[in-house]
């Protein structure tokens, strides 16, 4: 007598927990996909930021490449026709140009320039990383939900509180993409 | 093999076994020397000393080991990479992202610590920063990762700041039994022969739990590791770049080596007997394994 109520105490409890337990992980899985979406709004407005700052950065350093080239021909037609107005000229804008340069030359361009467009890149890779570590995780909650409710004894209770299986993170299951053509092996190219 | 819930138990047991056996140890060794001096007043200071220095190791003992190890927070601009990628494997192994912090060093190493995933810290050495690329410091941050996840920093945070405190009692017992000792005609042989025991056994004693509990879980927090990254060759070669690596890390002391990564005194042909770590190719060829 004592023993059966003891074993029905045990299957309670041992309800309980799976209950608990799933509800839970269900809980968690919800929390997962709001992160994805998260984690795209921040790259949504993380990307275009980034790409005008760096975009800015180079405008300026092509006006002084402009700013230098016109300075050039200025100089070369001032040697052409020896007009002491336009020497006059040629030597204000070479001047000015100088100047911009030492400027970034003392800010070291190159160097600067390459900085930015590697922390783009970094910066790239860093969100794209974060959307699939999100993606990552609503993956593995979801197999850990499904394992539970579809093996015994899991199975046996997952019915009596209608917990169904998660999608997850939804992919078509048919397609071009689930076979490998000839053209998917060769090794891809990249062009600079 | 242990699941993770399992090991966050044992850790966790562990733990206390440990605080329980230093206290019973320091405890015990303080009664010895008490009786053989005549003086009872020592016994209730060893109680309260070894009570404070457990206590303290749990909650002071990660910032402890942190400012011994010097080690400073780190800024995300300056260790952008460092700074993202355990940003984003915190979010993969669903805990809160630690505080991060990095060592001035050339030699590549990193350790985690902290008394649980609320409480923890990640910390590697600017040479591991500047050595590793993206792909393979991701492993090391995985792994480290793992450590706090197991609660492992609890328990190996714990038996470092106790293990340090027990050679600075060794190191007092012993000068103290030397200074008897020269103070000539009082009954001292006792008291130095018990100082000159502790200071014998305390560091057997010591590398003895170190290796009860370390080995095993290197191999596992590496497994935890590419459960995370799903890329077991980037931990792979972090490891063998780790390994090729030579560079001395003195900032490390025997007391907070087996927190780390990799074993800073590798090469070191008497340390490497009471090696916390696995050696580390045997770990490579653990992960080399899961390709």
């Amino acid at each position: 007598m004592f023993i059966f109520l003891g074993l029905l105490v045990l299957v309670v409890l041992y309800i309980v927990g799976f209950y608990n337990g799933l509800k839970t992980t269900e809980v968690r899985i919800g929390a997962s996909i709001q992160e994805i979406g998260n984690q795209l709004k921040r790259q949504a407005e993380l990307i275009p930021n980034l790409v005008d700052s760096v975009k800015g950065y180079l405008t300026h350093e092509k006006g002084i490449f402009t700013q230098l080239t016109d300075a050039r021909k200025l100089v070369t037609t001032a040697l052409e026709t020896q007009d002491p107005k336009a020497i006059d000229k040629a030597q204000a804008s070479l001047t000015q140009a100088l100047r911009s340069i030492t400027v970034i030359a003392e800010s070291n361009p190159e160097i600067k320039a390459s900085n930015l467009v590697s922390n783009l890149m970094g910066e790239l890779r860093d969100t794209s990383d974060k959307v699939m570590y999100a993606r990552r995780t609503l993956i593995d909650l979801t197999a850990d939900f499904n394992v539970k409710i579809s093996t015994i004894p899991g199975i046996w209770f997952a019915s009596m509180f209608g917990f169904k299986a998660k999608p997850g993170l939804e992919t078509p299951t048919s397609g071009d993409f689930l076979t490998v053509n000839p053209k998917d092996t060769a090794p891809p190219q990249v062009k600079l | 093999m242990q699941n993770v819930y399992e090991q966050v138990e044992a850790n966790k047991t562990k733990s206390i076994v440990i605080v329980a056996l230093f206290t019973a140890f320091i405890v015990g060794a303080a009664y010895l020397i008490g009786q053989s001096l005549g003086d009872a007043n020592i016994l209730p200071i060893a109680l309260a000393f070894s009570l404070i220095s457990s206590v303290g190791s749990y909650f002071y003992g990660p910032n402890l080991v942190l400012s011994l190890n010097g080690a400073k927070p780190a800024a995300r601009k300056e260790f952008f990479d460092f700074y993202t990628v355990t940003e984003n494997l915190a979010l993969a192994a669903q805990i809160p992202v630690p505080q991060i912090y990095v060592i001035d060093s050339p030699a590549p190493n990193a350790f985690a610590t902290g008394r649980d995933p609320k409480h923890a810290y990640v910390c590697a050495t600017t040479g591991l920063l500047t050595k590793l690329n993206r792909t393979e410091l991701e492993g090391v941050v995985a792994h480290e990762l793992s450590h706090i996840k197991n609660y492992d920093t609890r328990l190996m945070t714990i038996v470092a700041v106790l293990i340090g405190t027990l050679s600075l009692f060794t190191n007092l017992a012993f000068r103290n039994s030397m200074y008897r000792d020269s103070d000539s005609d009082r009954k001292s042989g006792t008291p130095a022969i018990i100082g000159l025991v502790l200071i014998i056994f305390s560091p057997i004693i010591a590398q003895l739990i170190q290796l009860a509990i370390s080995r095993r879980r290197e191999y596992l927090a590496d497994a935890s590791a590419v459960m995370l990254t799903r890329q077991p060759s980037g931990l792979i070669n972090a490891l063998k770049i780790i390994s090729a690596d030579a560079t001395k890390f003195s900032q490390a002391s025997t007391a907070t080596a087996p927190l780390y990564i990799s074993n800073p005194f590798r090469g070191n042909k008497i340390a490497s007997l009471f090696s916390t770590h696995p050696p580390l190719n045997e770990r490579i060829k653990a992960l080399e394994s899961m390709l």
